[in-house]
C-alpha cells in the first residue's frame, strides 16, 4: 500500500515492521504511532486535515486486515487423519491435547442461579420439570383459557413460525402436560428459556429464563399461595422477606396478582433499585382457573390449586448488579468468566 | 387509564349515594389502588399547574398609547394577589394583546412569578413585571393554550362566555382559577393490564364504583344510568333515516338517533376541561360529547353528519347500515387514511358505501364539521372479537377499539343515547327527532351466580360470614341472596367479566382486601420430591466442563439464515418465525456449534487468545417430531475449542476436540465410545447429517456407542472458517446429552488396589499407515485381555507414542504402555514378556505387524 503523505508513508512502514516482529498481532492496533497520527490531525490546516484523516483510515485498514488474516491466515490443508487415534502422529507429549486449567472455567450465571433456585424448591417438595423451546398454539393458549382472538393474547407477543408453532412466552405451557402427568397432589416447578417479541435494550431481552410454579391438592387456597413465595423467597435471600400482591388478570388464573418481595437493597426504606417504592416487582400468581384445571383432567370442584411464575435473569441481575441484560447471551468471555 | 379523581367525586355524590373516595388524602388513595385495583403508574397533580393564578376583572380596557394591537387594562383581582404593583384604588395594570378583551370580562390573570401552564411541563417560563412599549405590565391574561387547555390562541379566555350561568355567579374576582374548572385535580393513572377483563372501569363511573367498593363504602349510580329507557320509532320521522342491522350475532346492540339543528362551537369549559385533564383534544361540542360520554360511562358513541350520510346514500332517503364489510371495499377514515378492506370486518354503511370501520374509527365522508346542521348519534356494541382483529389489522388502536376489546355491556345503550341527546341539546340547542331506533339481538341477560360461603373460603384461606360477603358485594350493586351458607348472586349488567364463581371469589377477596389472606404453607406430607434425571445430569456435565476449563455460554435459539447457510445447512430444515424483530433471528436454529463459532471471533478480537466454549440447548429441525407430533427438542452439548498459536508439530486440531469429547464421555462412565470418520459414515440420520454439515468431512468424526450415534466431533467446515474468521486451530464437537444421559452409568468401575508389585513394560509395533490406530489397538487391547483372563491377571494400556519416519510414510510405529499385576502374588518381567511376545505374534500374524 502507498501513501502519498510522507509522513503517513514513514509511519506504515514503521508499523510493518513492528508487526513482523509483534507476537501478538492484535497489538498493532493500539500501537502509539498510530495513535499519535490521529492527534496530528487537529494540527494541521484545516484544508489539509481531511485528506490526511482519509490516509490514516486507510492505514488503520490495511492493519486491521493484516491481524485479521494472521488469526485466520495458514488454514492447513484438508488431509485425512486417522480419527480413531488419541492424538495426531509424531507429536510430542508436551504438544498433545489438553484440557483448559481448572481455573479457566466458568458456568453461566443464570444456570447457576437457576440450580439454587430449583434447589430450594427441591426442598420445599417441588419436582422440577423443564418446558419446552417450540410448542403450538393449543399450550401457549388454548389450554391455558385464553379464547381464540381473544384479546388477552395480546399481551404475550409471541414470536410465531410459518406453520402457527410458537416460541412459548411463558413457562406455564407446560402446565396442561403436569397436570396430565403426575399424580395429585402435584407439587412441581416448570424452569425453561421463553421468548417475547420485544426489541433489544439493556433491560429488554427477546429471550430470557423464567420459572413457573404450580401446587394443586385438596383445600389449596391464596394465603398458601402468598405464604410459599415468601418461604422460597426468604430462603433464597437468607432473610425474611415481606410480599405485596397487587390484583391483575391472567386468563390462566382467577383472582391473579402480581406479587412484590420487600427491596433486599434497602430493606424496603427506599433505594434506587426499588425506584424509593420499598418494593421489588417479582413475577405474577394466582389462583389456577377451574378451566385450566378441568383442561388437565383435574376436577375443579374437588381440587384447587395455586401457580407462581417469574424471571431468572432479574434476580440474577438484581443479585449482582449487572447492569445490562444483553450480556448473558453475549458470549462475552471477560463477563462470563467473572462467575464461578 | 386515567382517572380523574375529581371526576370520581363528582360520581360519587350523586341522586343515589353519597362518599368522599378520598377521605384520607392522595397518598392513601393511591395505596389502596395499587392493593385492590391494580398498579398505579403516575399520579399528576394537575392543580399544580396553576398555582397562583386567579380570576380577575376587567375594570377598564383602553388602546394602548403606543401600539395599535395592545389594550393597557386595569383589572380587579379582589387584592388576593401580595407583592404586585397596584394603583391608588388597588387596581393592577396589565397590558393585553388579544382582540377579544373588553371591560367587564372575568378572566384569568397570571400574575408576575407565575409559570404559563403550558411550559410547565417544558421549559417553565415564569412572569415578571415588564415594560411593554412604555407600560408596564404585570403578568397577562391568558388564552386557553397558555392555560393548557387547548389550541386556542386568538384571544384570551373569557369566564363569563360559558355557558353555565349559575356556575358564572359564584365565580368571584381573587378565586384560585383551579377551582373554576375542577382543575384542582389529581390525575391518577393506572396500568390497562389490570383492566384486561373489565369493561367497567374503562370509565369514571364503573372506577367510581370500585373506589368506593375497595373502600368499604356503599356505591349507587345515578338514576340516568339504571332503567330502560323508552325507545322505538314514529311515522313523523317515516322519511328520516332508514337504519338496518344485518348482523345482530356480532353487533348485539345498534341504537341511533337523529338530531336536528344542532349549533357547532366550541363546547362549554366545563365539558373541555373533563376532556383536556384525561388528556383528549377538544374538537366540537359534538364530538366533545360523544368523548365525555365515553370517558364517564366505557361506552364508545360516534356522531354522523346526517346530510353528509344522506348525501352518500342512495334514494332519497339517509340509510345507515350495519354490517360485515365486502372483500375489497374501499373507505376513508377519520384522519385520511384509505384503507383496503379483507372483508368480514363490522361496518358502518350506507345503502350504497361503507363510512365507518364500527368500534374502531368513524369516515371522514360523514365527518361533523363546522358546518353540520343535523346529526346522528350512534350507540352501538360491537363484537370483541372482531374489533379486536380489525384493530390489529389496519394497526387502529382508538380509544373506541380499547373499550369494545373488552366487551362492553349491550345493556347500556339506550341510557347512553339518552344522555347523549341530553347532551347535545343543552350544549348544542338541537332538537331530537322523535325515532329512536333500536337494533338488537337478544341480548343475554347478566347472569346469576350460586355459590357458598365456603367455596369463597376455601378459595382465599379467609373465615367470612354471608352477611360480610353480602355487605362487599352490594357496596359495588351486586344483589345478594343468602340463605344460611348458599349464595344467589345477580351481577351487575356492566359486569360482562362475571360469569363463575371462582368470579366471585375474585371479587370477594379483592373488595376485602388481599392483605388479610392468612399466611400458612400448605400441610404435606414427607414424600420426597422426584428428581428430574435430566436437569441432574445436565448438571454434571457442566461441572466435567469446569473442571476442563471451559466457559459455558448461552446463545439465542434463533439465528440469522445466512449463517445456517454459511454452516452449509438448508434454511428449508428450519422453522422459519414469520414475526422476527430481526434477520438475525429469523430461524429456529438446527445444530448448536455454528452459534458457538460465532462468539469465537469477537472474543479474540476482545483479547482471549486460548479458550473452550460450551453450550447447553436445543435444536429444532422440521419434520423431526416427538411423541406429541411436535417438533423434537433436540438436547445437544456443544463445545468450541480455539487457541491463536498454530506450531506445526501440535498436529491436528480435530485431536483437541477429540479430547474434550472423550473426556466427557469417560468421566460420564461411556466406555465403548468410537470414533469413525465422518467422510466414511455413509449413511446418517437427518438430524446428524444437517448438523455434520458444520464439520469438516476428513477431519471429523462421528462418535458411537453401540448403535446409539453420540455426536459430532472434528474441525469446522473450511467455510465457516474463512466466513467467522475462526483461527486455524478451532476444534469443535456436537453431542448429543439424551444419548449421553442414556448411556452414563451412575457408579463406578472400582478395581481393589495393588497388593503385589506389577512389571510395567513398553511395546512398539510397526504396521501400515493407513491401519487405523482404534482397530489395531482394538485387537492388542483384546489379545492383552484374553491372555490376560487366562492367568488372572489384572492389566492396563495406554498410548505412548505414534511414529513416522519422514523417509517412509507408508509405515508408522506405535507404542503403548502396558502394565500387569497379579492380586495374589508378585508378577515377574518373564511372565510379563511371555504376554508382549504373544501379542506380538498374533498381531504380526493378522497385520503383518514388526515388533520394533
Amino acid at each position: 500500500m502507498e501513501y502519498k503523505n510522507p509522513e503517513i508513508a514513514e509511519v506504515a512502514k514503521q508499523l510493518h515492521e513492528k508487526f513482523a516482529k509483534l507476537k501478538d498481532k492484535r497489538a498493532i492496533l493500539r500501537a502509539a504511532e498510530l495513535t499519535a497520527l490521529y492527534d496530528r490531525i487537529k494540527t494541521l490546516p484545516p484544508d489539509e486535515r481531511a485528506s490526511f484523516g482519509k490516509e490514516i483510515n486507510e492505514l488503520k485498514k490495511e492493519l486491521e486486515s493484516m491481524v485479521r488474516k494472521s488469526v485466520t491466515s495458514n488454514l492447513s490443508p484438508v488431509t485425512s487423519i486417522d480419527v480413531t487415534a488419541p492424538f495426531d502422529m509424531n507429536v510430542k507429549p508436551e504438544n498433545r491435547p489438553k484440557l483448559l486449567p481448572a481455573e479457566n472455567g466458568s458456568r453461566h450465571p443464570l444456570m447457576t442461579e437457576l440450580d439454587i433456585i430449583l434447589d430450594i424448591f427441591y426442598r420445599m417438595g417441588f419436582a422440577a420439570v423443564e418446558s419446552r423451546e417450540l410448542d403450538d398454539d393449543y399450550h401457549m393458549f388454548g389450554s391455558l383459557n385464553f379464547p381464540k382472538d381473544h384479546p388477552a393474547r395480546d399481551e404475550y407477543d409471541t414470536f410465531v413460525t410459518d406453520e402457527d408453532l410458537v416460541a412459548p412466552a411463558h413457562t406455564s405451557i407446560m402446565q396442561n402436560r403436569v397436570f396430565k402427568s403426575m399424580e395429585i397432589p402435584i407439587r412441581a416447578v416448570i424452569p425453561g428459556r421463553v421468548f417475547r417479541n420485544e426489541d433489544l435494550d439493556a433491560r429488554h431481552e427477546h429471550t430470557f429464563y423464567q420459572l413457573e410454579g404450580v401446587y394443586v391438592d385438596k383445600g389449596i387456597h391464596a394465603g398458601h399461595l402468598v405464604a410459599t413465595i415468601r418461604a422460597w423467597l426468604s430462603s433464597y435471600y437468607e432473610r425474611e422477606i415481606k410480599i405485596k400482591i397487587q390484583p391483575f388478570y391472567f386468563p390462566f388464573t382467577e383472582p391473579s396478582f402480581e406479587f412484590a418481595a420487600s427491596c433486599i437493597f434497602c430493606e424496603g426504606r427506599g433505594c434506587n433499585v426499588c425506584s424509593h417504592t420499598g418494593w421489588i416487582e417479582l413475577g405474577g400468581c394466582g389462583m389456577i382457573h377451574p378451566n385450566v384445571l378441568r383442561e388437565g383432567g383435574i376436577d375443579p370442584a374437588k381440587y384447587t390449586g395455586f401457580a407462581w411464575g417469574f424471571g431468572i435473569d432479574r434476580l440474577v441481575m438484581l443479585k449482582y448488579n449487572i447492569e445490562d441484560v444483553r450480556h448473558f447471551h453475549s458470549g462475552n468471555l471477560k463477563f462470563l468468566r467473572q462467575f464461578a | 387509564m386515567k382517572v380523574s379523581i375529581n371526576w370520581i367525586r363528582e360520581i360519587i355524590k350523586n341522586d343515589q349515594c353519597s362518599a368522599d373516595p378520598m377521605p384520607d388524602g392522595i397518598e392513601a388513595l393511591v395505596e389502596k389502588i395499587g392493593a385492590q385495583l391494580g398498579a398505579v403508574e403516575e399520579v399528576i397533580d394537575i392543580g399544580k399547574k396553576y398555582q397562583g393564578i386567579v380570576v380577575a376583572k376587567v375594570v377598564k380596557c383602553q388602546k394602548h398609547p403606543n401600539a395599535d394591537k395592545l389594550s393597557v387594562c386595569l383589572i380587579d383581582d379582589g387584592k388576593a394577589v401580595k407583592k404586585v404593583k397596584r394603583d391608588s384604588k388597588g387596581m393592577i395594570e396589565v397590558v393585553c394583546g388579544a382582540p377579544n378583551v373588553a371591560a367587564g370580562q372575568l378572566v384569568v390573570w397570571m400574575p408576575p412569578g407565575v409559570a404559563v401552564p403550558s411550559t410547565v411541563d417544558k421549559e417553565p417560563f415564569v412572569l415578571e413585571a415588564k415594560e411593554i412599549r412604555g407600560v408596564v405590565s404585570n403578568g397577562m391574561i391568558a388564552s386557553l393554550q397558555e392555560l393548557a387547555l387547548g389550541d386556542d390562541h386568538t384571544g384570551i379566555l373569557v369566564i363569563e362566555d360559558t355557558k353555565s350561568k349559575n356556575q358564572t355567579s359564584n365565580i368571584k374576582p381573587g378565586m384560585p382559577f383551579a377551582k373554576v374548572y375542577g382543575l384542582d385535580d389529581y390525575i391518577i393513572d393506572i396500568e390497562n393490564k389490570m383492566f384486561t377483563h373489565r369493561p367497567d372501569l374503562f370509565g369514571m363511573l364503573g372506577v367510581a364504583r370500585e373506589l368506593a367498593g375497595v373502600q368499604n363504602m356503599v356505591f349507587r349510580s345515578p338514576k340516568w344510568y339504571l332503567g330502560d329507557k323508552t325507545t322505538g320509532s314514529h311515522k313523523t320521522d317515516a322519511q328520516l333515516l332508514g337504519a338496518k342491522n344485518e348482523i345482530p350475532k356480532l353487533v348485539p346492540h345498534f341504537m341511533l338517533q337523529v338530531v336536528k339543528n344542532v349549533k357547532i362551537a366550541p363546547s362549554s369549559m366545563e365539558i373541555q376541561s373533563y376532556l383536556a385533564r384525561l388528556g383528549v383534544r377538544p374538537i366540537n361540542n359534538i364530538v366533545d360529547i360523544t368523548n365525555y360520554l365515553m370517558l364517564e360511562t366505557a361506552q364508545p358513541i360516534h356522531a354522523y353528519d346526517y346530510d353528509k350520510v344522506k348525501g352518500v346514500s342512495s334514494g332519497s332517503m339517509a340509510h345507515i347500515v350495519v354490517r360485515q364489510a365486502k372483500t375489497g371495499e374501499k373507505l376513508l377514515l377519520l384522519g385520511g387514511k384509505v384503507v383496503t378492506l379483507e372483508g368480514g370486518e363490522l361496518v358502518i354503511a350506507t345503502n350504497k358505501q361503507a363510512i365507518g370501520l364500527a368500534g374502531v374509527m368513524g369516515g371522514a365522508a360523514t365527518e361533523v364539521d363546522k358546518n353540520t346542521k343535523n346529526i346522528i348519534l350512534e350507540v352501538g356494541t360491537f363484537d370483541m372479537n372482531v374489533t379486536r382483529k380489525t384493530a390489529m389489522t389496519y394497526g387502529l388502536f382508538t380509544d373506541a377499539a380499547t373499550r369494545f376489546t373488552k366487551n362492553q355491556s349491550p345493556w347500556q345503550n339506550d341510557r347512553v343515547l339518552a344522555r347523549a341527546v341530553d347532551f347535545v341539546i343543552h350544549e348544542s340547542g338541537g332538537l331530537p327527532a322523535r325515532s329512536i331506533y333500536d337494533l338488537k339481538g337478544s341480548l343475554k341477560p347478566a347472569p346469576q351466580v350460586r355459590t357458598t360461603t365456603q367455596f369463597i373460603n376455601e378459595r382465599l384461606g379467609l373465615k367470612l360470614t354471608a352477611s360480610q360477603i353480602k355487605k362487599l358485594l352490594e357496596n359495588v350493586e351486586f344483589k345478594v341472596q343468602a340463605s344460611e351458607d348458599a349464595l344467589k348472586i345477580d351481577v351487575p349488567f356492566w359486569r360482562t367479566d362475571i360469569v363463575i364463581p371462582e368470579d366471585i371469589v375474585e371479587e370477594v377477596g379483592r373488595l376485602y382486601g388481599y392483605d388479610h389472606l392468612p399466611l400458612e404453607l400448605p400441610k404435606k406430607d414427607l414424600t420426597p420430591a422426584a428428581v428430574n434425571e435430566k436437569l441432574t445430569f445436565k448438571d454434571r456435565a457442566r461441572q466435567i466442563l469446569l473442571a476442563a476449563g471451559a466457559n459455558e455460554v448461552l446463545t439465542y435459539s434463533f439465528v440469522h439464515g445466512s449463517l445456517i447457510e454459511k454452516a452449509g445447512q438448508d434454511i428449508k430444515d428450519a422453522y422459519h418465525i414469520r414475526n422476527a424483530l430481526s434477520p438475525d433471528l429469523q430461524y429456529y436454529r438446527l445444530s448448536l456449534t455454528p452459534s458457538l463459532l460465532e462468539k469465537v471471533y469477537p472474543n479474540i478480537k476482545a483479547g482471549s487468545d486460548h479458550f473452550a466454549l460450551y453450550e447447553i440447548g436445543r435444536a429444532h429441525i422440521k419434520n423431526v417430531l416427538d411423541k406429541e407430533k411436535l417438533p423434537t427438542e433436540l438436547e445437544r452439548l456443544a463445545m468450541v475449542i480455539t487457541t491463536l498459536q498454530n506450531p506445526p508439530n501440535w498436529g491436528a486440531p480435530y485431536f483437541v476436540a477429540k479430547k474434550f469429547s472423550d473426556y466427557l464421555i469417560q468421566k460420564v462412565g461411556i466406555k465403548s465410545a468410537q470414533f469413525n470418520m465422518l467422510e466414511n459414515v455413509k449413511k446418517l440420520p437427518r438430524a446428524w447429517f444437517i448438523a455434520a454439515q458444520a464439520f469438516e468431512a476428513r477431519r471429523s468424526a462421528v462418535i458411537y456407542s453401540g448403535d446409539n450415534i453420540v455426536g459430532l466431533s472434528g474441525e469446522p467446515s473450511l467455510n465457516l472458517r474463512a466466513k467467522l474468521k475462526l483461527p486455524p486451530r478451532t476444534a469443535q464437537a456436537e453431542l448429543d446429552l439424551a444419548v449421553i444421559q442414556g448411556l452414563a452409568v451412575k457408579t463406578v468401575d472400582y478395581r481393589p488396589l495393588n497388593k503385589f508389585p506389577a512389571v510395567e513394560q513398553d511395546i512398539c509395533l510397526r504396521t501400515a499407515t493407513d491401519l487405523s490406530y482404534g482397530e489395531l489397538t482394538d485387537f492388542v487391547m483384546k489379545t492383552l485381555g484374553r491372555i490376560s483372563d487366562d492367568h488372572g491377571y489384572n492389566h492396563w494400556l495406554s498410548p505412548v507414542d505414534i511414529y513416522q519416519r519422514s523417509e517412509d510414510k507408508s509405515r508408522k510405529q506405535t507404542t503403548w504402555h502396558i502394565v500387569l499385576s497379579h492380586p495374589g502374588k508378585t508378577m515377574t518381567t518373564a511372565e510379563a514378556n511371555k504376554v508382549l511376545d504373544k501379542i506380538a505374534i498374533d498381531a504380526k500374524a493378522k497385520f503383518k505387524a514388526e515388533r520394533i
